[in-house]
């Protein structure tokens, strides 16, 4: 599955289990939080991956980070 | 007129695979699908030959001596194939045509589209598309012969959308009648109403999504990136733009991606915060966690990075395939893979 800020060139390109992530200069991290949140963040971002990853999903489908 | 055309072994005669190693010929008349070429118009005065290995394996070599016959013959024009699906066979045909096309011959080449032949051309030659199998050759040559005589005659050609060629990468500076917002609303109406014109090629490359992963708790995953991500002081050169390659590099005892290890290389997008924390970029940290806690089964020994900026689709979707193809080996079931 792809993590990435820009879910519609995702979808252009044909990727399925598409989450979006924070920014395009750090997908999976967020440089304006405290150190302890933004592992939070990165957590919920993995764990949201790992979902959409278990779980059937259509052609170019694109999750958001917080369900 | 003078024209060339150059095939492989396969095509002159000279032998099947067995013969692939075999040396740059120069025949005279046409061979092969030269007389195909004939039929349709397209007289050739010489036919070049290579085998697929020898010109892979010694492309300077073989590419010297090719372009010193090409130089004696000083022809108006070169076909190169068509090579269809062949791999090996594209990527000569394509490289024989840039470096023609490069010294002024007017040059037509065909292929698959994502042949390998497509990118060595680097636009320096006409690339018209064809289908993988040789079954095509009754309809390919008549077009090509048909091109070839007219680049040979000097006629102006039209542009890859009017032709059928693939598109060179080239901008011609044109007269509009319109100005640019009337154009722009006219194409934003036409999209509207469904009718989508672009000069930039979606790849048709759709995969069924595949089956959720049954068990991540019993699953080996592995991180991907084409975020530029490499160890400090980027020891295998990695491209920061236009990546020829993509390496993988060890996980074993890693935990996180330290920022005094690790650094993006990536020229597309402004590094600062991903170097402050690489984590950013390929989340091992929270994996690790996550592994440690059994939510997963085992992440895999190595990560896979590349640099995704100007980076040509068809070489893009190489580097994904071969990956790919080691992962399945290696049995990984799940991927997370970022992207920038």
């Amino acid at each position: 599955m792809f993590v990435t800020a820009l879910p519609t060139i995702a979808q252009m390109i044909g990727a399925n289990r598409i989450l979006r992530g924070v920014s395009i200069t750090h997908p999976t991290g967020d440089p304006s939080l405290a150190v302890g949140d933004e592992l939070a963040l990165r957590r919920q971002i993995v764990e949201r991956a790992l979902e959409m990853l278990a779980t059937d999903v259509g052609p170019m489908t694109v999750w958001e980070t917080s369900a | 007129m003078r024209v060339v055309h150059y095939l492989n072994q396969f095509f002159a005669g000279l032998g099947g695979e067995e013969a692939a190693g075999h040396e740059p010929v120069r025949l005279e008349g046409a061979v092969g699908p030269g007389r195909g070429l004939e039929v349709a118009g397209l007289p050739v005065d010489v036919t070049l030959a290579c085998g697929d290995d020898a010109f892979g394996e010694r492309e300077a070599e073989v590419l010297a001596r090719l372009l010193a016959w090409i130089e004696e013959e000083t022809p108006d024009v070169l076909v190169c194939g068509p090579a269809f699906g062949s791999g090996r066979y594209g990527y000569a045909c394509g490289s024989l045509a840039r470096e023609a096309g490069r010294r002024g011959v007017p040059v037509v080449t065909a292929m698959t589209p994502d042949s390998p032949g497509v990118l060595a051309a680097e636009g320096a030659a006409y690339v018209f598309p064809t289908g993988s199998s040789v079954t095509e050759m009754r309809s390919v040559l008549p077009a090509i012969a048909s091109f070839a005589l007219r680049l040979a005659r000097g006629e102006r050609v039209g542009s890859a959308e009017e032709e059928g060629y693939l598109p060179r990468g080239l901008r011609t500076n044109v007269r509009a009648e319109r100005t640019g917002a009337a154009r722009a609303v006219d194409l934003l109406l036409a999209k509207l109403g469904g009718d989508v014109r672009t000069e930039i090629v979606p790849t048709g490359d759709r995969v069924a999504p595949p089956p959720p992963v049954p068990d991540l708790t019993r699953a080996r995953m592995a991180l991907v990136t084409e975020a530029g991500c490499v160890p400090q002081g980027n020891p295998d050169r990695l491209p920061g733009r236009r990546a020829n390659a993509w390496l993988r590099y060890p996980l074993d005892g890693v935990t996180s991606l330290g920022a005094d290890s690790y650094e993006s290389v990536h020229a597309g997008f402004d590094t600062t915060a991903a170097n402050e924390d690489p984590n950013r970029l390929v989340p091992l940290d929270v994996v690790r966690e996550l592994e440690a806690e059994g939510r997963i089964g085992a992440l895999h020994d190595v990560f896979y990075t590349t640099t995704g900026v100007d980076t040509p689709v068809a070489a893009a979707a190489k580097f994904g395939q071969e990956i790919a193809a080691e992962l399945h080996e290696a049995g990984v079931q799940a991927v997370i893979l970022t992207g920038t």
